[in-house]
């Protein structure tokens, strides 16, 4: 296992998925950080007290955004982990050699989530220092929900590397985006929902994170860093980058049995499969 | 034996891929696995190697069931559609296989020059995959599946991007793995390869088994005889056609399948009795091509030895 999951992490580098993830991700946090500076400078000229309430909307914004990209870049690496090799055939040199096929699915969950992980951290961390420097709020990173941050693409990561073991790398693409957007509508949804008091809104939330929980995550997180001592702002006047009930600890227990079972299925998958 | 299979299956929904195959292969030989483009020659070899699961059937390699793992550490596999990571070096490719065998890093030092030098890549490790010829790639390959000085290597279609120096060198590592007690596992179309340096065979069409067996047996099998006659009556033919497997005339020409060298003398025998002009009689070397070719377009059973293929 270690052997693959270190040839993984090679090849992310390698093939320069890294550094184009990398430099894109660079370009995206100055634009933020320029957009954050002016929007948080201007708005002080007339909207006054509800000047904070900007600084945490722009939180919001950098992390969800943050999400968005690492989540992209989750399926993207991994999009063809096991079907693109079988497709090109470099797998047929490695499943004969005396390793189960579970560490070979296991390894390249730990090689992509390693270098998801160290991307997350740092975008993480690049966001709130923008806003520290920018707008002055002070958010601490907490390992709490820098840990989440980082569980959102190893969830999509088990549930790309579960379609691979089975689909086509461009069939496993599309199933892997849909699915992620279902979790992302749906949260949408859910969060108009609570503003606009609509009930049937809210089911549809909690039903799509059920199906994909990536975006419940990004609700505690937010809930959770703005409701932080020292920031009075509800997470409720966010909008649809808000929180507006906090994702109960179940959901995360709910989180953590779905990734199990996503890298479980995948191993269980790959571990009869034909090649 | 070292490779053991019993009624071996594998069907990809209603299509055979290969049926009921049973192969006993011996410690320290060259066995060439010969058949036609989709025979079923991959299917077994993959079904061997772990990549394909047996829809029924048994086999034991290295005296262990099939996927067990303290058996592939001391296999190799060279797949027929090789393709190695493009990004990584030569050397880095055989760490990574190394790894996979879990050779110690004091092995690996040790054998990834000697495989690389071994399969004629000595100072080209550095480079990178990519920057391969075809032939490198498949050498490289070659070079993995011999990291753990295997006791067994599968080879499928191995020399398929070499020129015909490369596969010279290809039947030398074949010949030296042989001379050190070593089995080779050979894949192959290529007739006159197989001809040159196998000690047993069996011939795969449509994923059964149609000969097997020691070389020499094989090809001793049946004898081809050609005549040049004047004078050819019906009765003659006939007469020759009752001593002869098979018997086909054209003009004056007389070619002749039969069962032993024996019977031969017979033959000239009928011609002159019958007052018939014999001006030559040629008994034809009969190569493993023509068996082939007669196995594969005739469909003709029979063949099935004394060799590797008792069930």
């Amino acid at each position: 296992m270690p052997a693959v999951a270190l040839l993984t992490v090679k090849e992310v580098i390698r093939r320069r998925i890294l550094l184009v993830t990398l430099v894109l991700a660079v370009v995206f946090l100055g634009l933020y950080a320029t957009g954050v500076y002016y929007g948080y400078r201007d708005m002080a000229a007339h909207a006054g007290p509800l000047q904070g309430l900007m600084a945490a909307q722009f939180l919001a914004l950098g992390l969800y955004f943050g999400s968005f990209i690492i989540a992209f870049l989750a399926v993207m690496a991994a999009v063809g982990a096991i079907s693109g090799e079988i497709e090109n055939g470099t797998i047929f040199a490695i499943v004969p050699r005396p390793v189960r096929r579970s560490e070979i699915v296991l390894g390249k969950f730990l090689g992509y989530g390693l270098v998801l992980s160290a991307f997350a951290v740092l975008f993480y961390i690049a966001v709130l220092v923008i806003i520290r420097i920018n707008t002055g709020m002070s958010v601490p990173i907490r390992p709490g929900a820098l840990g989440l941050f980082c569980l959102q693409p190893l969830v999509l990561l088990a549930v790309t590397l579960l379609g691979t073991t089975f689909l086509s790398t461009l069939a496993n693409g599309v199933a892997s985006f849909m699915l992620y957007s279902v979790g992302f509508v749906g949260g949408m949804l859910e969060q108009i929902g609570h503003l606009a008091g609509s009930q049937v809104l809210v089911k549809i939330g909690i039903f799509s994170s059920l199906v994909m929980p990536i975006d419940a995550i990004y609700r505690k997180i937010v809930y959770n860093l703005l409701s932080a001592s020292g920031i009075s702002y509800s997470a409720y006047m966010l909008g649809p980058f808000g929180a507006g009930s906090e994702p109960s600890v179940w959901m995360l227990v709910y989180t953590g049995m779905y990734l199990l079972f996503f890298l479980a299925m995948a191993v269980r998958v790959f571990s009869r499969r034909d090649i | 034996m070292i490779l053991e299979t019993s009624n071996l299956t594998k069907m990809y929904g209603s299509k055979t891929g290969c049926s009921d195959i049973c192969l006993a292969i011996d410690k320290g030989q060259i066995f060439g696995f010969l058949g036609p483009n989709g025979a079923g020659k991959s299917t077994l070899v993959k079904m061997l190697v772990g990549l394909l699961f047996p829809t029924s059937g048994t086999a034991f390699v290295l005296g262990r069931p099939l996927g067990d793992l303290e058996a592939r550490r001391k296999t190799g596999f060279l797949p027929e559609n090789f393709r190695y990571q493009e990004w990584l070096t030569g050397e880095e490719l055989l760490s990574f296989h190394a790894s996979l065998y879990k050779l110690t890093g004091e092995e690996k030092r040790r054998r990834i020059p000697v495989v690389l030098e071994q399969v004629g890549l000595g100072g080209k490790g550095k480079q990178k995959i990519g920057s391969y010829s075809k032939g490198m790639q498949q050498r490289v390959g070659l070079a993995c599946a011999l990291l753990p000085d295997p006791d067994l290597v599968f080879l499928d279609e191995p020399t398929s991007a070499l020129d015909p120096l490369g596969r010279r060198e290809v039947r030398e590592i074949m010949m030296e793995l042989r001379s050190r007690g070593k089995t080779v596992f050979l894949n192959s179309h290529l007739l006159s390869e197989v001809e040159m340096i196998c000690d047993q065979v069996a011939i795969i069409n449509q994923g059964r088994i149609m000969a097997a067996g020691a070389m020499d047996e094989l090809l001793v099998e049946t004898v081809e005889v050609e005549m040049q006659v004047e004078g050819l009556t019906p009765p003659l033919v006939n007469e020759l056609a009752a001593l002869s497997r098979s018997c086909h005339v054209n003009d004056s020409l007389v070619r002749l399948t039969l069962d032993a060298r024996e019977q031969i003398p017979s033959l000239a025998v009928a011609v002159v009795r019958s007052g018939a002009h014999l001006f030559s009689l040629q008994t034809r070397h009969n190569s493993l091509e023509e068996l082939f070719v007669n196995l594969i377009q005739g469909g003709g059973e029979g063949y099935a030895g004394s060799g590797p293929a008792d069930c």
